[in-house]
């Protein structure tokens, strides 16, 4: 085998390689594989010191802890260690219903909850062939755009404050908290969703509903100004985030970066205009992209996104609110039956008590579906036996990926930007760990 | 004689006629016809011996490719100018256990076209013990999600700079919990502190499908 397997914890059992395998050192970065013991010296009276970042660090939005290998106040290697959050979420699914799985992709991203219970059900009605209302796509989508102002809220307000800003996180969590009222009168629950279902939405709109919406995104364009005032000409602001975690293009696409990382470096992929789904491909709306690649730049993407957010959230409004067609797609039978019907009629009812006991049986095969999340290209995999429990449920999450370019960026960093790092990538550990 | 006005006629003369017009449409991958598929047409014309099968499920083109080809066979993808599927999407594994006799894993690679918006997958099979080429020098991206495949399976991937545990912790020391084998109930040693007591048992709590 090729070099670096003579590290503890690296696997070094003998395998019978009938391929030829080059020395590493190709085009892959060999970055991120110190061990805390790893103090290397220099030379006379000096040393590299190995830091421990985390898992208890504020800085670190969770329970992230970075190995940190310094020279001065240089980074010359950083291995982040994940996984305290780690619940097998994966595993989990393999002994749950399909229905039963759309609970627990709330707490992988839980600050984003309603978009990751659209990827989840996206996937599920591919692999079932079913296709939801056109209203009930309307509604997802404006419920997933205001997932995605509420996501970047607790970005900027959480990356700002690392970075010394304080008041921006009281700003953000303000607003934010508008976004949680809607979702409470919807379904019930703020941060923990569970809002989506397979066939559309079987609970009905509130009345109450579309004007919340509207009196948000009439409020909203004043709030975000107010931070862009804050911050877009604050000198301290952009000392930290200009010049900063510069991606490159090709870095971007090497390290498999989605969302605002790898937009904020000019690729143009966005999922709801590369492969739409629901009803983007008649909205009006535009992908903004960055031109340097750092820190800054995907603040400004990200902003930009909330205000593009609200002008799809307007447009959903306008076209789906005559609309009085039903929310669920009730004539497949893998989606639950109306409740009216469960209370009336003996085959609903029927039907119903199948679809809770047993779950529904989807034809043996596979399915991928992703939807552009806050964060990048959360997608969902499913492998189907043909039983009513998915064979392997795989769960491709953003932030995992997104987290691996940290080692990239922070080599040759100074230490206090390390935290700024960690704030541009936009991460939550839960959806890394799952 | 074939009815030339049946849907699936009508569909692979429309597929021969946008092939005749213009060999790289985008039309073309999600063509009936899967040989149409031109990622598909291109592995076939320069490795032949490497595809093993190619399967079609809602809209999603799958190629099952041989073990030793896997990461010749994504790097001919990625770096094709026309097909050009550059992108790694995800990498992951699937234990096929009770699925089938042997291979054991699908190693699983969806890659993506950020030229053509087209995804494909590519699966190799492999059994417990073989070794798969690491995609790591085509993408670094592939780092941390052959560590997570390795974590999870147990899945040796050659050529890997850094193959440690990701998820789990370093000296976890009970196997790859998304085998398909992995117990999940029964009893094991839980350690007893500050008593004279012997090491205690607790029960693991059962959690649904049977013959696992």
């Amino acid at each position: 085998m090729s070099a670096a397997t003579n590290r503890p914890g690296v696997d070094q059992r003998s395998v019978e390689v009938d391929f030829p395998v080059d020395d590493f050192g190709g085009a892959g970065e060999a970055l991120g594989t110190m061990t805390i013991s790893d103090e290397v010296a220099l030379g006379e009276n000096q040393r590299l010191m190995t830091l421990n970042m985390g898992p208890q660090h504020p800085s670190t939005h969770g329970v992230l802890r970075v190995l940190l290998k310094l020279d001065g106040e240089v980074i010359t290697d950083c291995d982040p260690v994940i996984g305290y959050l780690h619940r097998g979420t994966e595993k989990l699914g393999e002994s749950h219903r399909y229905a039963q799985l759309i609970p627990w992709t709330d707490r992988t991203d839980y600050v984003a909850a309603p978009m990751n219970n659209l990827g989840c059900v996206l996937a599920i009605e591919k692999l079932v062939d079913v296709t939801s209302p056109e209203r009930a796509q309307y509604w997802r989508v404006i419920m997933s755009e205001l997932a995605r102002i509420a996501s970047h809220l607790v970005w900027l307000g959480t990356h700002a404050l690392d970075i010394g800003a304080l008041s921006m996180s009281l700003y953000c969590f303000r607003e934010r908290e508008l976004i949680m009222d809607i979702f409470e009168t919807f379904c019930g629950a703020r941060l923990t969703t569970n809002m989506m279902e397979i066939g559309g939405f079987s609970r009905p709109i509130p009345d109450i509903l579309p004007g919340m919406v509207r009196d948000f995104c009439n409020v909203f364009p004043s709030r975000q100004q107010e931070y862009v005032d804050v911050l877009s000409a604050n000198p301290i602001w952009i000392a930290r985030t200009k010049g900063i975690g510069i991606i490159s293009p090709e870095a971007a696409i090497s390290y498999s970066l989605t969302g605002a990382c790898l937009r904020g470096s000019g690729i143009n992929y966005d999922i709801r205009k590369a492969m739409p789904y629901l009803v983007y491909d008649r909205l009006d709306f535009e992908v903004p992209l960055g031109t340097h690649g750092d820190t800054f730049d995907r603040y400004l993407v990200r902003m930009e996104e909330m205000r593009q957010a609200r002008k799809i959230i307007l447009q959903c409004l306008d076209q789906c609110e005559k609309m009085d067609t039903p929310l669920m797609a009730y004539e497949s039978p893998y989606v639950i039956p109306p409740h009216k019907g469960t209370m009336t009629t003996a085959e609903d009812m029927q039907r119903h008590f199948i679809w809770v006991i047993k779950g529904f049986n989807p034809p043996v095969g596979e399915a991928y579906a992703a939807v552009e999340h806050p964060k990048g290209e959360n997608g969902y995999y499913f492998v189907s036996d043909g039983d009513a429990m998915p064979y392997r449920w795989r769960i491709r999450s953003p932030d995992f990926v997104n987290l691996g370019v940290l080692p990239h960026l922070a080599q040759g960093a100074m230490l206090a930007d390390v935290v700024a790092l960690i704030g541009t990538i936009d991460i939550v550990l839960g959806s890394v760990d799952r | 004689m074939t009815d030339p006005t049946t849907p699936a006629v009508v569909a692979a003369e429309h597929s021969l006629a946008a092939l005749a017009a213009d060999p790289w449409a985008r039309e073309l991958y999600f063509a009936d016809d899967v040989e149409l598929h031109p990622g598909l047409r291109e592995l076939r014309a320069a490795m032949p011996d490497s595809i093993v099968d190619v399967v079609r499920f809602r809209d999603e083109t799958t190629i099952h490719v041989r073990r030793e080809d896997f990461r010749e066979v994504c790097g001919f993808l990625r770096d094709h100018p026309q097909v050009a599927f550059n992108f790694l999407t995800d990498e992951t594994a699937v234990d096929m256990l009770h699925l089938r006799e042997s291979p054991r894993f699908d190693v699983v690679a969806l890659l993506y076209s950020l030229s053509n918006r087209v995804r494909l997958r590519i699966k190799a099979g492999c059994d417990d013990g073989d070794a798969v080429p690491s995609l790591v020098p085509l993408w670094n991206g592939a780092n941390w999600l052959e560590r997570e495949a390795y974590d999870m399976f147990g899945i040796i991937f050659a050529g890997h700079p850094n193959l440690r545990r990701i998820l789990l912790a370093d000296d976890w020391d009970e196997g790859h919990p998304l085998r398909k084998d992995y117990p999940l109930r029964g009893w094991r040693p839980f350690p007893v502190f500050n008593t004279d007591r012997p090491v205690g048992r607790v029960r693991t709590r059962w959690t649904g499908r049977e013959n696992v």
